[in-house]
């Protein structure tokens, strides 16, 4: 075999290894770049500096723990009393040190201590103290809330109640509000398609539609009124007999435009209209209309200011 | 030359090399065509159309295992075919076991993306196969070690090339990390559990993840680069003493660095800092082989101008620089913390697979062609309309993913007056959808580029089918004139 063909180089020029490969394949014995070499020298210089700052090696059943050290402040548990502490740099006390030294980390604890302090009236008296819960807020319902009822509570007809209107189907008082988020709510309404004949719940829908003025009175609507506020339907022991709902049971306004399931004003048609409520009172409505309860998945504070948060959102009493 | 009368197509293997080069490209087109679509999902969700197949959970580990195996795959099992055989000057050693190696990966590779949309997966990030295929892949994968290291046994050249060191690292290496990555309790034909479990798992899972990066997706291209490079310049490589200095000191360093993807995590924090160390002690071995891919060119740099090939090859040299750099930044603590969980790192990651991978085995596919089907391209400017359409694409993709990436990533540790979090996380959604759609931009004119090489390579090698007929048919006229 050939394979110590040199191609002729011009003079001076570095010499090939003498071997060629695939007939023409070289390789030049160019010395390494020096600017490379100093910059590998370099980054073991850095590694080494590294591994002396932080834990690095292993040594038997320990590691070395390195130079470097975080100071941070923790509460001792035999005093109560915070303290500054120093410890070894490790993922865990840096996080320590950075709740603890963040820019208005000292405002934000003061501002959270006044808030857990008082009661719904005086933090909605103390704009100081409102501007705080909207930031927090602002965090808290985006993180938790939004995926249902909106960024801005604006809701889903049908499906998640809008927290910006002054319809509130289990009250809509601060302290309400807090035991919705505690405890969560679910939604019930009986199906009537079995109790009612076709007819009977086309009188009630009639008869709804005319308590929000969106149909006049009519014979209909005077039978559906008769089933509605008599023993046939019922519906007045959770509506009530203004029809006005009752939150105790989560039971909604009827007298008012806004609606909470059927999707009324989205029917251009009086008949569409009619055919909507018909199928939520021929259906009821069962295992839908959950909230989850937050007690367990948010601090206490937390769902205290989600409370704040969301009493602030409008329209709520 | 002992067999320098004989033509090497006659002399070596082209069969098996052709196959896997017609495949790489077949697997490029559909593997980032999904790429496009899954971008375009997370662009404008609704293109899931509710079909759990079509979802981006599904259809990502499609898209990454047929661009990376079956692309990546098919590309490397091609050159190092054709590598082995002419820098060895030996014809590649059991046809019928390289023969299984094309049937086994291809079968394998698309068995696993159906599997993959069937939602049949391990859950590991580029080791979703089942037990079953990879029991089948670590069979052809060892017939692949034999078939390579038999060849270079066979050799008639005394010293083994410097591509043939990378190709049998990563062999050696692939091997090793696939094998102990995927040890797995079977309970059923399609549902296995790790042997491993909680951060032991995570560590290995990511052993396995930087590693394949590291052999399969930076050293065996290298391999590729190292034979095709020169061969292209028409220069010797520049170094041989950087080769041999880059080339160990990268198989050596890759190996520790594999913990930097877990920074932040319940990764114990010794394991950190070592393996932060060891990327950065990676960055010099790294951009030795493209100091030597972009030096072997020194003194002939007009070549750019009137060869693009080398356009590819020495552009993709420079994205592999970048990535390399990119690498060791991003694996200090530090930074990790900005850009982890970010699409930065999925911007990284393309500017290697498309800048580096698949550019340079686009230069090396252009100047292998015409060599395995005896002809010649049919057309350079094509050639030149794939580059730039490439090129485009790659600049689109990896910029909107530092904006989508760095931004999501500020958003995420800023605060407001009180110290609370100033955005939700839906915010900085929302933030990432203009990128998104940059991306995906990105994305399709890459794959402009490959369907415009798909064209051009079709159209070469019909040409060589139809001068062979007529000569077949001017020889046949002959005879019947006799």
């Amino acid at each position: 075999m050939s394979d110590n063909t040199n191609t002729p180089q011009p003079s001076g020029a570095v010499q090939t290894t003498g071997h060629a490969w695939d007939s023409d394949l070289q390789e030049y014995n160019n010395p390494l770049p020096r600017w490379w070499l100093w910059c590998f020298y370099g980054t073991v210089v850095f590694s080494i500096l590294y591994w002396f700052i932080y834990p690095s090696w292993p040594v038997g059943n320990t590691w070395i723990k390195g130079f470097g050290t975080v100071e941070y402040t923790a509460v001792d548990k035999a005093t109560g009393q915070e303290q500054g502490k120093e410890f070894r740099w490790n993922t865990r006390a840096l996080l320590l040190e950075e709740l603890g030294n963040a820019a208005n980390d000292q405002q934000r604890k003061a501002m959270l201590a006044k808030v857990q302090a008082a009661d719904y009236e005086q933090i909605a008296k103390d704009p100081k103290m409102m501007e705080f819960v909207r930031s927090v807020g602002k965090g808290l319902f985006g993180d938790n809330c939004a995926a249902c009822h909106g960024r801005g509570g604006q809701g889903v007809v049908g499906m998640y109640p809008n927290l910006t209107d002054d319809d509130w189907l289990w009250g809509s008082s601060s302290d309400k509000i807090h035991e919705t988020l505690v405890q969560g709510r679910k939604g019930f309404m009986p199906a009537f398609g079995q109790v009612l004949k076709p007819e009977q719940l086309d009188d009630v829908a009639e008869y709804v539609l005319t308590l929000s003025d969106e149909a006049p009175s009519s014979e209909d609507s005077e039978r559906g009124k008769a089933i509605f506020q008599g023993q046939v339907g019922g519906c007045y022991y959770c509506h009530g007999a203004d029809a006005k709902g009752i939150p105790s049971q989560g039971a909604a306004n009827l007298t008012d435009k806004i609606w909470a399931i059927a999707n009324v004003p989205a029917q251009k048609t009086l008949q569409d209209k009619k055919a909507v409520i018909k199928e939520f009172v021929a259906k009821g409505v069962n295992n839908t209309r959950v909230m989850p309860a937050w007690k367990d998945r948010l601090s206490p504070t937390d769902i205290k200011l989600l409370a704040v948060y969301v009493h602030q959102l409008g329209g709520a009493q | 030359m002992a067999l320098s009368s004989v033509l090497p197509a006659e002399q070596y293997n082209y069969g098996i090399v052709r196959k896997f080069t017609i495949m790489a490209m077949v697997w490029a087109v559909i593997g980032m065509s999904v790429g496009v679509y899954i971008a375009s999902e997370l662009a404008w969700p609704f293109l899931n159309f509710d079909i759990p197949a079509l979802t981006f959970g599904r259809l990502r580990p499609v898209h990454t295992t047929l661009v990376i195996f079956g692309f990546g795959g098919s590309a490397l099992f091609a050159t190092s075919y054709y590598i082995v055989q002419r820098t060895c000057q030996a014809r590649l050693a059991f046809p019928w076991l390289a023969e299984f190696t094309f049937w086994g990966w291809s079968g394998g590779v698309a068995l696993g993306a159906l599997t993959y949309v069937l939602g049949i997966t391990q859950g590991r990030e580029y080791a979703e196969f089942e037990w079953p295929l990879d029991i089948a892949i670590t069979l052809v994968w060892v017939s692949y070690i034999v078939v390579y290291v038999e060849t270079i046994r066979r050799r008639s050249q005394p010293h083994i090339y410097v591509a043939n060191w990378f190709f049998m690292a990563f062999l050696l290496a692939v091997a090793l990390l696939h094998i102990f990555n995927n040890l797995a309790i079977p309970v059923s034909l399609t549902k296995s559990y790790s042997l491993f479990a909680g951060v032991q798992d995570a560590m290995t899972q990511w052993w396995y993840g930087h590693n394949a990066v590291g052999f399969f997706l930076t050293a065996a291209f290298l391999g590729m680069m190292y034979y095709f490079v020169p061969k292209q310049a028409g220069r010797p490589v520049y170094s041989y003493r950087l080769s041999i200095i880059h080339f160990w000191a990268l198989i050596f360093l890759y190996m520790w660095a594999g913990g930097h993807h877990l920074h932040w995590t319940a990764l114990p924090d010794w394991v950190s800092t070592l393996s932060a160390a060891f990327s950065v002690l990676l960055l010099m071995p790294s951009w030795g082989g493209m100091i030597n891919g972009i030096m072997t060119l020194s003194g002939a740099w007009d070549k750019l101008r009137s060869d693009p090939i080398m356009l590819f090859l020495i552009t993709s040299l420079s994205f592999y620089g970048m990535s390399t750099f990119e690498g060791p930044l991003m694996s200090l603590k530090s930074v990790n913390a900005l850009s982890h969980y970010t699409d930065w790192t999925i911007g990284h990651v393309h500017s290697g697979a498309l800048g580096w991978v698949a550019l340079v085995s686009f230069g090396s596919f252009y100047h292998l062609i015409p060599r395995l089907w005896d002809t010649r391209m049919y057309s350079q400017p094509l050639i030149y309309i794939h580059f730039w359409l490439a090129t485009i694409g790659i600049v689109l993709y990896i910029t909107s993913m530092w904006v989508a990436g760095i931004g999501q990533g500020l958003m995420l540790r800023s605060f407001d007056d009180y110290g609370n979090l100033a955005y939700t996380f839906i915010e900085t959604v929302e933030f990432m959808h203009t990128p998104y759609i940059w991306r995906a931009l990105g994305g399709a004119f890459f794959v402009a580029g490959v369907l415009v090489m798909v064209y051009n390579m079709y159209m070469t090698i019909q040409s060589t089918r139809r001068e062979q007929a007529a000569i077949e048919a001017k020889l046949a006229a002959k005879l019947a004139k006799a």
